[in-house]
């Protein structure tokens, strides 16, 4: 593997791990909330801030 | 004190007394890894003697993992943490008392397997002094931190898995230590084996103290 | 640390969402530098840009950690204070040992890709590298402790005691992998010394650090609800078996 495919591949490999843990995180806190009995409101206000996760 | 470490100690030993799991099973199984690491080495006599050291504590280790597992499992089965929460036995002679029968049941498991790594890889002891005490120190080291992730895994349905998950990690510097040692007193190595012995001293006084001020901790619930 | 009042089921917050705008935002302009602002080193080439993951990481590894084993001191005496007390403690504790863990292995991989530039093999048995990996496994080790089903102050305590012990140990570790690497084979240890970094490389770290350390918060703060979250879930589970039993004696 060439210098530049292998620095491409330890950010490409970062940044999936954590946006697969973050995007993972939210979802489960939005699965365990609609368990509980989570209103029509709330949902939107999620869906807003897994937005915002999916990129980091 | 004492006299409580004792009887915990003993009654432990008078189970293993009367099953005898020790020398008659666990102790054969770490023969067993004996043969079986020199076929993994193709009984290259030079490589198995240069590894001996090392090799004689991962069978230790091997063998102990079940030792504790079992030492636990004598407990558990039969509920008697909930006889130790109610009798006058403190929690730190109970920790002492338990890694006493670990330490001696260990002994006796390195008393198997001590010859057979002098009979099978054909080693020279050329210090006994030093061997003596890095068997000792080792020896105390596993004990302890056996006896402390035993009663974390104690009661929980997967302890054979989880326990040595948690006990391989934290015993690696044992192994260490444990395997450079024995090839100072080999005669392969003219390394600082001393110094490795004390190390291990050192991790199993460390680890005592943490046992000693959080068994009771841990008690609480099994 | 708690979420937003009236909506106490969520994991969302004002204040958390600005620090989620923040921290893709910060990444985002990490990746601008480290890729292509920052020059390649004379010595190390491309290579050194793995460096601004690499390095950071192992310091967000090493801070949750710690955080780990602070917050579960802190439970183990508010628990044994009062029944029931200082379980957000160890909320934070199981939060932020499984960020470690998250960047624990992400400095294993960047350290392992590293290596096989500059030294030309995925792995030396370098100090840092075991201690690194040992740790890692430890920490997975705790995790599976923290997944097994309990009460939830048993599980805390449990949990708590190990965090303390593998904290204890992370010192034991490094020295004797340390003195083992340098005991033996001193030529191969130097090969993984870092040369010295100056300059534009020096800042882009820096910076670095800081956007990983927002990025590693944003996840903590959202671990630590969801945790909460679980136990609300497992409490609401309890008290309708605990209901339905009752209905079953009437």
């Amino acid at each position: 593997m060439s210098e530049v495919a292998t620095v491409a591949t330890g950010w490409g490999v970062t940044f999936v791990i954590v946006t697969t843990y973050a995007l993972w995180v939210v979802g489960r806190g939005k699965a365990i909330g609609r368990e509980l009995g989570i209103g029509e409101q709330e949902e939107l206000d999620l869906g807003s801030d897994s937005s915002t996760s999916a990129n980091s | 004190m004492l006299h409580e470490v004792l009887l915990i100690a003993l009654k432990d030993l008078r189970v293993e007394w009367r099953s005898k799991v020790t020398l008659g099973q666990v102790a054969p199984m770490g023969l067993l890894v004996l043969v079986v690491f020199a076929f993994a080495f193709d009984a290259n006599t030079r490589l198995l003697e240069l590894g001996a050291g090392g090799l004689f504590w991962v069978a230790v280790l091997f063998g102990g993992t079940l030792l504790i597992q079992r030492a636990f499992e004598v407990e558990t089965d039969d509920g008697n943490f909930d006889a130790f929460r109610m009798s006058t036995i403190r929690a730190p002679s109970l920790f002492l008392g338990k890694s006493l029968g670990i330490f001696i049941q260990v002994v006796l498991l390195e008393l198997v397997l001590g010859p057979g790594i002098v009979l099978l890889y054909n080693v020279r002891i050329d210090d006994w002094l030093l061997l003596l005490a890095a068997a000792l120190g080792g020896t105390l080291a596993f004990s302890v931190c056996g006896v402390l992730w035993g009663v974390m895994a104690a009661g929980t349905r997967v302890r054979a898995t989880l326990l040595p998950l948690l006990l391989v990690p934290i015993l690696a510097p044992v192994l260490l230590a444990g395997s450079r040692a024995f090839e100072t007193a080999f005669g392969v190595r003219a390394e600082a084996g001393w110094t490795w012995a004390s190390l291990m001293f050192v991790i199993a006084a460390v680890h005592a103290a943490v046992g000693m001020g959080t068994f009771g901790f841990l008690l609480e619930e099994s | 640390m708690s979420p937003a009042r009236g909506n106490k089921y969520m994991t969302a917050s004002p204040a958390t969402r600005v620090l989620g705008v923040v921290a893709v935002a910060a990444a985002l302009l990490m990746a601008l530098l480290g890729l292509i602002v920052s020059p390649a080193d004379v010595v190390q080439g491309q290579a050194v840009r793995m460096l601004y993951l690499h390095v950071p990481s192992i310091w967000i590894a090493y801070g949750a950690f710690v955080l780990t084993a602070v917050s579960s001191a802190l439970f183990l005496i508010r628990s044994r204070r009062r029944e029931d007390s200082g379980r957000h403690h160890d909320r934070l504790a199981g939060a932020a040992a499984e960020v470690g863990v998250v960047f624990a292995g992400i400095t294993l991989v960047t350290g392992m890709l590293w290596g096989r530039v500059t030294w030309g093999t995925y792995w030396q048995w370098d100090a840092r590298l075991t201690t690194t990996v040992l740790l890692f496994v430890t920490y997975l080790g705790y995790l599976a402790l923290r997944r097994l089903p309990a009460d939830p102050m048993i599980r805390g305590r449990r949990s708590a005691v190990m965090a303390l012990i593998s904290i204890i140990n992370v010192p034991i570790v490094h020295f004797s992998v340390d003195w083992w690497r340098t005991l033996h084979q001193k030529a191969s240890l130097s090969v993984g010394r870092r040369p010295e970094i100056t300059g534009e490389m020096y800042w882009t770290l820096l910076y670095s650090t800081l956007a990983v350390t927002i990025v590693a918060s944003w996840l903590i703060v959202h671990r630590y609800r969801v945790i909460r979250l679980e136990e609300l879930r497992d409490e609401e589970a309890l008290n309708a078996l605990i209901a339905s039993r009752l209905r079953e004696d009437e």
